[in-house]
């Protein structure tokens, strides 16, 4: 296990893909592991503190790493915990291994994960689980777990997997989805646009876009893109 | 910093003047390619070129480089933009996969040893645009082609057989787009668009007008060829795109037949593959590439461009706004349309060629087979960047077209679809290396009518590439990856004189000149000033505000007829 401290508070954003893997290298490797500051490349080491514990795959990001981009990208195994907030990106192409974040995450969260698991004990801000611009499909397995509450465009061009929000969502709920499911404990705007597969369950009110057709317990659609995609209620 | 250069022991290939692999030593001076006494007693720069191939730099004659297409092509593909190709240091930051960044598209032309680029498609009405992204493109020499196939103007004069007053259009349109020749785009077809149609034929007739492409195309060549331009007409063929349009390509290349010019072709026929399709349909299409070939290759006057897929990632983008909807329904990806109010349109659909998909590989079988069947003197290597891929794959063509033992390796990763559908597996052709050489500079210099480009002779412009290969010794049928890597990276690319690039890594930095060119002085503008104004009120600008000024441009180089 490998403890991270943030040395001060970033003037301006860290891009730092950090991942379990490093877990395996011995500190001084890992006090060199090259990260962004700003445009500048910087160590590791210069910008936060790091002790090892043990020799399991384990992270703890101690402190606020809310302007901390990356984490967790594309790591397949072992586990980041983060004791405070992440910044945007966090978990994207994830394919295995689980991210807990005991703060809130920025967007992006989950952006095209494959495979794993992410839980947020705070709030999530915009596009969890979705695909970047111009790729064709966002999250496809694992889970995100969401205590709080959540932004807007959740799940967009999601085809697998599931996303749980415990709290309220925004606008933009499971935009062009392919599979996959989404579960929204609270209220949440407008859902289902284009969708053309999978399920969305909602416990409070929500806004459904038109061109749904009501059926016994449910709604499917979107007709618009000839889609059989099921809204329901909790 | 030196202003003359002496390339020493190169071993030299320069088609236009004869030279076929000979040890000689070339002298630059002030940009320019000079005799070996205009250099004595100056401070030159010695270049050891020993065992090393030395060639001028590459023109590509045709390549959507700027201008509204390819902008709205970055602005729908962020995912293209993900490829960091040059972080801002002493350059700037290019990005891009195959839709390149203003900057990536001239540092990747130079480090492949292509020092010119020609935009073969701009709406008049986004010169402005086209003109403020060539000048972002850093490295090469350039220059457009703007678009007159569906231009109400140009339909108005064919319709009274005004020859005279096209003429006069055309040099109007030059001045104003600073455009360097005449492109035509699926004449006739994109007017039909504006109806949700298009053109079926050579003479079906365009929609509230009493023309047909026909009558278009051969106006124009007319025009052109009275008006002596630099480039002859340079056309994209009605039907691109369609299952059996190889004819309409075959009967738009004898439209040719009645003109001549003792410089160049009076016709050039662009990215032939995709007009070079047999058959009725998807299921049964098939290659049309060797009637062209015939047809060419019996005609004195016309030349053609490949256009050739490369298999991966690409961008479909052209004038043909028609055939982008068609693409669009057919692959279900992306599509942008773009309007030119009465000049054309456009169309941009992402695209993606792969090996295993029977249509895409007899695309690509058929790029190929009109490279080998057709005369090396009539046919350029192109991708039709970014429509069938990167231009940054030209070293790959050119190890195909010379070795058949490379095609019947890449032959056996394709879909099976191409042994029966066409040639390519039956051809023995391997070109020389001299041909492939003269198919990517000399010729493409010669078509577009610019005596100082595409050779080593002296007075030419000191465009130079030096090549990680001795023709001498190079067994290109065998050695096709050696070929392959050596055409890939220059180990120098000398641009007007100064080294730009050296072993593959951009050294300098250089802003290459636009060609334009002005043929207002052989026609009385005044001619068609009433039409003009009349037009105009059809127009979204006024007639004075309509064009780009001279001024206006970073290194404008005018061309006067």
């Amino acid at each position: 296990m490998i403890i991270i401290k943030p040395k001060t508070e970033f003037v301006v954003t860290v891009e730092a893909e950090l991942t379990p893997d490093l877990a395996e290298k011995d500190v001084e490797e890992i006090k060199k592991f090259k990260v962004y500051y700003g445009k500048d490349v910087v160590e590791l080491g210069e910008l936060f503190e790091v002790t090892k514990e043990g020799d399991d795959k384990r992270l703890v990001l101690d402190g606020d790493f809310s302007r901390v981009k990356w984490i967790g990208c594309r790591m397949s195994d072992g586990e980041i915990v983060v004791k405070g907030s992440v910044g945007a990106n966090c978990g994207a192409y994830m394919a295995g291994g689980k991210i807990v974040i005991e703060g809130d995450a920025d967007d992006w969260l989950g952006a095209e994960m494959k495979d794993g698991e992410i839980v947020v004990k705070g709030d999530a801000a915009n596009l969890v689980g979705c695909a970047y611009y111009g790729d064709a499909t966002g999250m496809s397995g694992g889970k995100i777990t969401i205590e709080g509450n959540a932004g807007n465009y959740i799940g967009e061009k999601m085809a697998g997997g599931e996303i749980e929000i415990k709290g309220n969502a925004g606008d933009f709920i499971g935009t062009e989805m392919k599979g996959g499911t989404i579960i929204i404990h609270g209220n949440c705007g407008f859902v289902g646009g284009d969708m053309k597969a999978g399920e969305i369950k909602i416990g409070g009110e929500f806004e459904l876009v038109p061109t749904f057709v009501k059926q016994e317990d449910a709604w499917v659609g979107d007709v618009n893109v000839k889609g059989e995609g099921v809204v329901r209620k909790l | 910093m030196h202003h003359a250069l002496h390339i020493k022991n190169g071993i030299v290939i320069d088609p236009k003047n004869g030279v076929k692999a000979e040890k000689m030593d070339i002298f630059v001076k002030d940009g320019k390619i000079v005799e070996e006494s205009e250099v004595k007693g100056e401070d030159v720069k010695v270049i050891d070129a020993s065992n090393k191939l030395v060639v001028a730099g590459g023109v590509d004659m045709h390549a959507h480089i700027a201008g509204s297409k390819i902008n709205t092509g970055r602005t729908m593909r962020p995912e293209e933009m993900r490829v960091v190709r040059n972080i801002a240091n002493k350059f700037r930051a290019a990005v891009g996969r195959v839709l390149l960044t203003s900057p990536a598209i001239g540092y990747e032309y130079a480090k492949m040893g292509y020092t010119s680029s020609f935009e073969a498609a701009q709406p008049p009405i986004g010169a402005l645009h086209t003109h403020e992204e060539l000048d972002a493109i850093p490295m090469i020499d350039k220059a457009a082609l703007p678009v007159f196939g569906n231009w109400h103007f140009v339909f108005k004069y064919v319709e009274a057989k005004d020859i005279e007053k096209l003429k006069t259009f055309i040099a109007w349109a030059l001045e104003r787009t600073k455009g360097f020749g005449v492109k035509v785009v699926n004449p006739g077809g994109v007017e039909a668009w504006m109806y949700g149609g298009n053109v079926k034929s050579l003479d079906d007739q365009v929609p509230s007008f009493n023309v047909t492409p026909r009558e278009i195309i051969t106006s124009l060549i007319k025009a052109v060829e009275e008006l002596k331009l630099n480039h002859s007409v340079h056309i994209h063929c009605n039907r691109l795109g369609v299952p059996g349009n190889y004819e309409t390509t075959i009967e738009t290349i004898k439209l040719a037949g009645g003109f001549s010019n003792d410089a160049r072709q009076v016709l050039h026929v662009t990215h032939v593959q995709f007009n070079a399709y047999a058959g009725d349909s998807w299921r049964t299409v098939s290659s049309g590439a060797e009637e062209i070939a015939k047809t060419v290759n019996s005609m004195d006057n016309v030349t053609i461009d490949m256009g050739q897929p490369i298999f991966g990632h690409a961008t479909a983008m052209t004038g043909d706004a028609p055939f982008q909807f068609t693409l669009h329904r057919l692959t279900g990806a992306r599509w942008s349309n773009k309007d030119s109010e009465v000049e054309g349109g456009a169309g941009i659909v992402p695209l993606v060629y792969l090996p295993k998909n029977p249509v895409h590989a007899l695309q690509w079988a058929i790029g190929l087979e009109l490279g080998l069947l057709i005369d090396s003197d009539k046919v350029v290597l192109t991708t039709d960047y970014p429509n069938g891929g990167p231009f940054t794959e030209y070293p790959y063509i050119m190890a195909m077209l010379m070795s058949k033992k490379m095609r019947e390796g890449e032959l056996e990763k394709v879909s099976p679809y191409v042994q029966k559908a066409s040639n390519l597996p039956a051809i023995d052709t391997e070109k020389a290396l001299e041909e492939v050489i003269h198919m990517t500079r000399s010729l493409p210099a010669r078509i577009l009518g610019l005596p100082q480009k595409g050779h080593l002779g002296v007075g030419a412009d000191a465009d130079i590439a030096i090549y990680n290969l001795n023709p001498l010794e190079i067994d290109t049928s065998n050695d096709f990856e050696k070929v392959y890597k050596a055409f890939k990276t220059a180990e120098y690319t000398i641009k007007s004189g100064r080294i730009l690039v050296k072993n593959g890594e951009l050294v300098d930095e250089h802003w290459g000149k636009t060609y334009w060119v002005d043929a207002t002085g052989k026609v009385d503008m005044e001619a068609i000033k009433p039409d003009l104004e009349d037009y105009f009120k059809y127009y979204s600008v006024e007639l004075q505000n309509y064009g780009v000024e001279e001024r206006w441009l970073k290194k404008p180089e005018r061309i006067v007829i």
